[in-house]
């Protein structure tokens, strides 16, 4: 996967938002767009170019999990790589993102490193 | 036997004690039968009168708990909501201005090292040049290479002093950003404070009522999510750190 890969993040903070393009920029993905719910995403998503779907799961509007289910549902978003970034942390919601097919999943507050670890493993992982 | 017969066997002794009083003109009789009237009619009385006392006591009580309730719906939960609308408001700032403070400062920093980076290169071939040559030659090579560098220098130096006098004062700002801590702290702890208001004058309201308030479960669906865990309120088995998803997913063969 090349560097310029294009990202989407999609969180309801844009605090959150900032951070995570900050991150990404730093990992030297300098090609990073953002939504503020699943929404404003899906017609983003769905108008094609993007490589990466970051997301986070609480959000008004369309919530991360309705927006990887509507991802994986679309024949031509299927197969897009996507990690959930996000404060929830029960058992059973972790479980319910895995079943809707998310390829990681990452617990706020998290760290730089465990950033970058997920996003290697998943492109490692998508590449093959 | 009629009731009226049973308060005449009850009574007559009485009534007649309190005729011979009269009669006798007996002040201490006179009084010691009233008295003892008083005493047979007392406890029905009192008991009415105690239950009587309980019921408006009750009311009373009732009466300035829904109008502090009313005071709460009206004025203090629309203020807590536009405090906490402010924590998030404040919060938001900082966490911007702090952003905004790294983004000027990290580039201010790379042009520094690669600055320094180059004189120290250019400084390095001097010095190899200068080693390789000896006598009035290495003298020659030194003077004609340091002119350069010499110029660099004076360039270079005023740039990393003023780029690193930003960076510091950027970094004091950053420190100055995080007072929002204190101020949002202060602001979630009177809502709390509130909340808990709003909790016991609720629980009373419900015991003088003499029912049990069902405590509404919750029926929402996981999709919308829940926000963070609070320790202590998060109930349910929640993961506690990124280990413990990893394990998890790991689990479900991710």
């Amino acid at each position: 996967m090349s560097k310029d890969m294009k990202f989407l993040v999609v969180d309801d903070f844009s605090t959150m938002r900032r951070i995570v393009k900050n991150l990404l920029h730093d990992l030297g993905y300098p090609n990073v767009t953002e939504a503020d719910d699943g929404k404003t995403a899906l017609p983003m998503l769905q108008a094609g170019g993007f490589d990466f779907l970051i997301s986070d799961w609480n959000m008004p509007g369309m919530s991360g999990l309705d927006l990887i289910k509507a991802v994986r549902s679309d024949a031509k978003l299927a197969k897009l790589p996507v990690l959930m970034l996000t404060a929830e942390a029960k058992r059973e919601q972790i479980i319910e993102a895995a079943q809707a097919g998310v390829n990681g999943y990452v617990i706020k507050p998290f760290t730089a490193e465990t950033l970058k670890e997920k996003l290697d493993k998943i492109l490692g992982a998508t590449a093959k | 036997m009629s009731s009226f017969q049973i308060l005449k066997l009850e009574y007559s002794a009485c009534v007649e004690a309190l005729t011979d009083a009269l009669r006798g003109e007996d002040e201490t009789a006179f009084f010691a039968a009233v008295d003892h009237i008083v005493h047979m009619r007392e406890p029905g009385m009192f008991k009415e009168l105690r239950q009587l006392t309980g019921d408006l006591q009750k009311a009373l009580e009732r009466f300035s708990i829904e109008s502090r309730l009313q005071d709460i719906a009206e004025n203090e939960i629309p203020d807590a909501r536009a405090r906490l609308t402010h924590v998030i408001n404040m919060t938001d700032e900082a966490a911007h201005r702090t952003l905004d403070l790294v983004e000027q400062s990290g580039p201010l920093a790379e042009r520094t090292a690669q600055e320094a980076a180059t004189l120290i290169e250019a400084f390095e071939n001097l010095k190899n040049r200068t080693a390789a040559t000896s006598g009035y030659d290495s003298v020659l090579q030194s003077v004609e290479g340091l002119q350069p560098l010499v110029k660099s220098m004076e360039r270079f130096l005023p740039a990393a002093r003023s780029n690193s006098e930003l960076i510091r004062r950027n970094l004091a700002d950053v420190l100055m950003a995080q007072g929002y801590q204190d101020l949002t702290g202060q602001i979630i702890r009177s809502v709390m404070k509130l909340v808990e208001e709003l909790e016991t004058t609720l629980s009373s309201l419900a015991s003088l009522s003499g029912d049990m308030v069902e405590h509404a479960t919750m029926g929402e669906s996981e999709s919308k999510g829940q926000g963070p865990a609070v320790p202590g309120v998060t109930k349910g088995e929640h993961a506690s750190g990124q280990t413990d998803v990893d394990a998890l997913l790991s689990g479900l063969g991710m």
